[in-house]
């Protein structure tokens, strides 16, 4: 028996001008692993985004709350240090700013994980040899001339060295070529062996899924929750698609986009 | 300037200026013209609506006032609402002449509009032509406007232009200066309206001892607006060329961006070649670009072309060229093309005099050469 | 490093580690204004050879003629001569030791680290107070080598030493460069002289510091530098006063001689107090393959001029320039650099950055002059300029004159602001805004800041620190 870690409820979010998602619930438990799937434009990337605390986003009604707390209003850097894990779909670059002393900073803030020069210079060497990350890279400015492969890998790197309590991955498997998808495939494995953190997979490609012992899935289809099952449910949209998902059987009228209130 | 012309002269100090200046002993904030004024007294002639006087022009308030006072009587052109106008509104200058044109383009409308100066000129006739266009292009409308000048060598043109856009008017430029004694040309365009935009492409020539003083302003007022403006040149012998371009993106300009290229190719020993490229910042959500590159023609380049079978001179020329190839099929109407004929018959190097085989004829048959 | 932190907790409670003043009781200050009289009661004292002097007198009439120009950048309306002394001395003698520097001067100079740096890693320092270097040292090995790193006053007083001076000073910026340059030339008092003999390498850098305690006063050091074939230099300059109501002047000149094969890397980090005028005149003229290094850092004054110069008279030399311009709340600060490309195979490349924010105003300007003779000339300029908010501005005005067929000269400038995405992204790993934005800019920063030596760069990034979290909050 799982305690809650993740509770989203009847959440209704979007852009300034465009509602996105409409009345989704979500619930996480501590250590689960949950699976959101949906085609293109779904809304899933937007949750992931609006559970880290987006401010491209505004939250028009529902509420989020993490490890007991309502975090609906808290900042993006606030939720980060709640233990929240955003990895992103394209992680976002920094010129200037070296990836190691990044690294060092974002440990540093964090009570838990503050610890001599030495031993966290271990730590890292550890992970990225883990990814099979060129150290060399660890001098290189955050995010700057890296392949879209490299730049994945850090983001493991860095889900590796926060162990958060939830990590959302928003296609870390996109754009990947088989070796990288098999180290971050194994990056994932390794934060759920040694960190036990609960997780949410963003994807619409199964096979990063393959080594995951998943608890849940999640169908969403144009920004609504349309089906949640167990990890069986992967295998059968493999099989069948999201079609079935997209006919929406007993809803009242499929919404237009504006309508969200 | 022939000195034994008794007629009244007019000395326009320090025009064609740039918003931000540099340090003047640099000697390229600005030129000075002195320009013919006769006497106008007792003479009725027509200017613009009130309007106009608002619209700002790239060469100046002096320049401005000099060709309304020259000007035979103003044109005034409106294209209606919604309409889109087929006849181009055609410019045509010589020698002596100096227009003064007006466009009102309404709201959706669409226009193009063409100056066409020194078609016909003969050399060795000196004498000052001119041109000032101001266009004010309501929300949505479309101007098209197409510069081609290349008056002799003896001669000087002024041409100054000014737009301003309102809410999503959209206007493309075409710029072909192919040369002239001293050719001056300054353009403004106020983007004054949310998502204005203004394309600009400005290709020049210069050769021999031509002077050639462009200074080109976008203001950028309106919201999400944009300016994009390219410039591509080749400057020959000991041809003198300044360039001042301005992008100013104003306070309130949230969302607006601004970018300016230039590319010149410089083939003479004697060329002076002056570059003033400007970004005026006052607003943080924007984003503004320069980049420019001088230079000859590349080592690379050339060994390339020497490959297909081209030496350094043929090599150098195809790039005067293709500037020429660029104007003629580009020319929208019967006189820009005979302004890039004329120009072309100045200078007969373009073709290859020596060697008719190879067919380099800069005529509209668009074939690849050798 | 402990120093290092102290220094740090220092700038974080007050914030300004170089707000402080110190009395001016028993100083000798000259009649605010200028006239033949104090300019020759500064000659005076300084019992300067006729010629000197003759320049002075002749430098006094040129500042009266001449005009600035009128379209330039920022205003100096705020900036009235006659109220402003350009000659306050402390009444001390100049010392070789720190011991023999009177107690609050020594105490200025060792709250900005000047006397540690010199123990850990300087060749030889000078520092100015006011109008007067106070304590002037160099380690003997380097004096050993023939290395003249002293005043400009002692060297025209030593017979060896006075004709060189005479043979430089004043050549490279004449007195009729501009209205500024002849008031330098007028009343200039303390600054350098520095002359490495042939193939000298120094180890460590040399450095000047120039403290301007005085209310309503003027600086006008001046800076002669002689690299000769084939040595190798490198020379610190750091400035700061406190903060006053009353408008403070700098104009200093520094002339640098680059002769052949030599290479001389001149750094600066300015923080003068924001009612500070900074029209100071920086010029350099390299041999051929001398190579010329500019590092500049620009945070303080509240109008600056400043625009190093680089004259490359010979053939395959070099000149880098790298600088960072902060301007914040009622600072205009037109900063930038010229080239003067006269010799073949030349090379140059400028690379500046700018950080706008509180209403602070940056102009870049520069311009890069290819002669006719400077065949295969190259020359990049890059420019980026970063706006923390709308109510700032930045300009960018960089002119080009080419007048070689053969050179290549390449220019880029941007102008935008940290974007949402960035913050964001920096914010879901745990930053918090204020520290996301410093994050950025110090990384906007750091190609300046590691082009300085290491206490600079720790200065520097302490710098935008504290105008960073003067900022947010």
């Amino acid at each position: 028996m799982s305690t809650q870690l993740l509770n989203v409820s009847s959440l209704s979010a979007g852009t300034e001008d465009k509602p996105i998602l409409h009345g989704v619930d979500l619930a996480v438990g501590a250590g689960e692993c949950h699976v959101l799937m949906g085609p293109n434009g779904a809304g899933k990337s937007t949750l992931g985004h609006v559970i880290m605390g987006d401010p491209a986003y505004r939250v028009t009604s529902g509420r989020i709350e993490f490890d007991g707390a309502d975090i609906t209003e808290l900042s993006a850097d606030k939720r980060s240090l709640a233990g929240i894990f955003l990895s992103y779909q394209a992680p976002v670059e920094v010129p200037g700013v070296p990836l190691y002393s990044f690294l060092r900073s974002i440990c540093q803030m964090r009570p838990e994980l503050k610890t001599t020069a030495r031993k966290f210079r271990e730590r890292v060497g550890a992970i990225a040899d883990q990814l099979e990350l060129d150290q060399g890279f660890l001098m290189r400015e955050l995010n700057v001339g890296f392949s879209g492969g490299e730049k994945k890998k850090i983001e493991m790197l860095q889900l590796l060295l926060l162990q958060p309590k939830l990590a959302i991955l928003d296609e870390t498997d996109s754009g990947l070529d088989v070796d990288a998808l098999g180290i971050v495939s194994r990056g994932i494995q390794a934060y759920r062996e040694q960190v036990g953190g609960a997780l949410i997979v963003i994807t619409h490609n199964t096979r990063i899924l393959e080594r995951l012992e998943v608890d849940r899935t999640h169908v969403m289809v144009h920004g609504r929750m349309m089906a949640e099952g167990p990890a069986d449910l992967i295998a059968d949209i493999d099989a069948h698609g999201f079609e079935r998902f997209e006919k929406c059987e007993d809803c009242d009228g499929c919404p237009k986009a504006g309508d969200a209130q | 300037m022939a000195e034994k012309d008794l007629a009244p002269e007019l000395t326009l100090e320090r025009v064609n200026v740039a918003p931000a200046q540099t340090w003047n002993r640099l000697r390229t904030n600005d030129i000075t013209l002195t320009v013919p004024a006769p006497g106008r007294k007792g003479d009725v002639y027509f200017s613009l609506p009130r309007l106009f006087e608002g619209v700002e022009c790239g060469m100046g308030r002096a320049v401005t006032d000099w060709v309304e006072s020259q000007a035979k009587g103003a044109r005034y052109v409106e294209v209606p609402r919604g309409e889109r106008r087929e006849e181009a509104v055609v410019v045509t200058v010589g020698a002596g002449d100096v227009a003064d044109t007006g466009v009102m383009v309404r709201a959706g409308a669409e226009v193009t509009i063409v100056v066409a100066a020194g078609a016909g000129e003969k050399d060795g006739e000196a004498g000052t032509s001119a041109s000032l266009v101001r266009v004010i292009a309501e929300a949505g409308a479309r101007v098209h406007l197409h510069e081609y000048v290349s008056v002799g060598t003896d001669q000087q043109h002024l041409e100054s232009v000014g737009i301003s856009a309102a809410r999503d008017a959209r206007v493309d430029v075409h710029q072909y200066l192919l040369g002239g004694g001293t050719v001056a040309l300054g353009f403004a365009c106020d983007l004054a309206g949310e998502r204005a935009r203004v394309d600009l492409g400005c290709r020049y020539h210069a050769a021999g001892a031509e002077v050639l003083d462009i200074n080109e302003v976008v203001r950028q007022r309106g919201r999400k607006t944009r300016s994009e403006l390219s410039y591509n040149g080749v400057l020959e012998d000991a041809a003198h060329k300044g360039l001042r371009t301005t992008i100013d993106l104003v306070h309130g300009a949230k969302g607006a961006q601004g970018n300016e290229a230039e590319t010149v190719l410089v083939l003479g020993d004697d060329v002076v070649n002056k570059t003033l490229p400007t970004i005026l910042c006052d607003e943080d959500d924007v984003a503004g670009n320069h980049g420019a590159t001088i230079g000859s023609v590349s080592p690379e380049q050339l060994a390339f072309l020497a490959s297909r079978g081209l030496s350094r001179a043929d090599a150098e020329q195809l790039f005067v060229q293709a500037l020429y190839e660029d104007a003629l099929m580009h020319a929208p109407c019967p006189e820009a093309r005979a302004v890039v004929n004329d120009s072309i018959g100045d200078r007969p190097l373009l073709n290859h005099e020596s060697d008719d085989s190879k067919g380099v004829c800069p005529q509209l048959n668009h074939s690849e050469e050798a | 490093m402990s120093e290092e932190r102290r220094r740090t907790q220092v700038a974080d409670v007050d914030r300004s580690l170089y707000d402080f003043t110190k009395s001016e009781e028993g100083y000798e200050r000259y009649d605010d204004g200028l006239t033949p009289e104090i300019v020759r009661a500064i000659s005076e004292k300084k019992d300067e050879p006729e010629w000197m002097l003759d320049m002075r007198l002749r430098a006094l009439e040129l500042y009266h003629a001449r005009e600035m120009a009128p379209n330039w950048g920022p205003s100096i309306d705020g900036l009235d001569l006659d109220h402003i002394s350009t000659y306050v001395s402390p009444r001390t003698k100049q010392a070789k030791s720190w011991d023999d520097v009177p107690a609050d001067i020594k105490d200025t100079f060792e709250r900005l680290g000047i006397p540690e740096a010199e123990r850990e890693s300087l060749a030889g320092v000078g520092a100015q107070y006011d109008s007067e270097i106070v304590y002037h040292n160099m380690r003997e090995e380097v004096a050993e080598q023939g290395v003249i790193y002293t005043t400009i006053e002692d060297a025209l007083h030593d017979p060896t030493w006075e004709p060189v001076v005479h043979e430089y000073f004043g050549t490279l910026i004449p007195p009729t460069d501009h209205k500024f340059a002849a008031l330098h030339y007028a009343v200039w008092s303390g600054g350098s002289f520095v002359y490495v003999p042939a193939g000298v390498t120094l180890p460590y850098p040399l450095q000047s510091y120039f403290r301007l305690n005085a209310a309503g006063a003027g600086q006008f050091e001046h800076t002669l530098i002689i690299v000769e074939p084939g040595a190798d230099l490198h020379f610190i300059e750091g400035c700061s006063a406190p903060k006053y109501y009353e408008a403070n002047l700098h104009a200093g000149a520094v002339e640098l001689f680059v002769k052949d094969g030599a290479r001389l890397r001149y750094s600066t980090i300015e923080n003068w107090s924001k009612n500070m005028y900074n029209l100071n005149t920086k010029r350099a003229t390299i041999g051929a393959d001398a190579k010329m290094e500019w590092v500049s850092g620009s945070f303080g004054s509240h109008v600056s001029y400043l625009y190093p110069t680089t004259i490359m008279a010979g053939d395959r030399g070099t000149c880098e320039f790298t600088g960072i311009t902060f301007a914040g709340a009622t600072q205009d600060l037109d900063t930038g650099c010229k080239v003067i490309m006269n010799g073949a195979d030349t090379t140059a490349s400028v690379s500046t950055k700018s950080i706008s924010k509180d209403g602070g105003v940056n102009t870049f300007r520069s311009s890069v002059v290819i002669g006719r003779h400077a065949d295969r000339a190259r020359c990049s300029v890059s420019c980026q300029s970063l706006m923390l908010d709308d109510i700032s501005r930045s300009d960018t005005i960089p002119a080009m004159d080419v007048h070689n067929a053969t050179a290549q000269v390449g220019h880029e400038a941007t102008i935008g602001r940290i974007s949402d995405d960035t913050v964001l992204y920096l914010m879901s790993r745990g930053c918090s805004e204020a520290e996301a934005r410093t994050l950025v800019v110090n990384g906007f920063a750091n190609p300046v800041s590691k082009e300085l030596p290491m206490e600079y760069a720790v200065e520097m990034n302490n710098l935008i620190k504290l105008e960073m979290e003067g900022a947010i909050g």
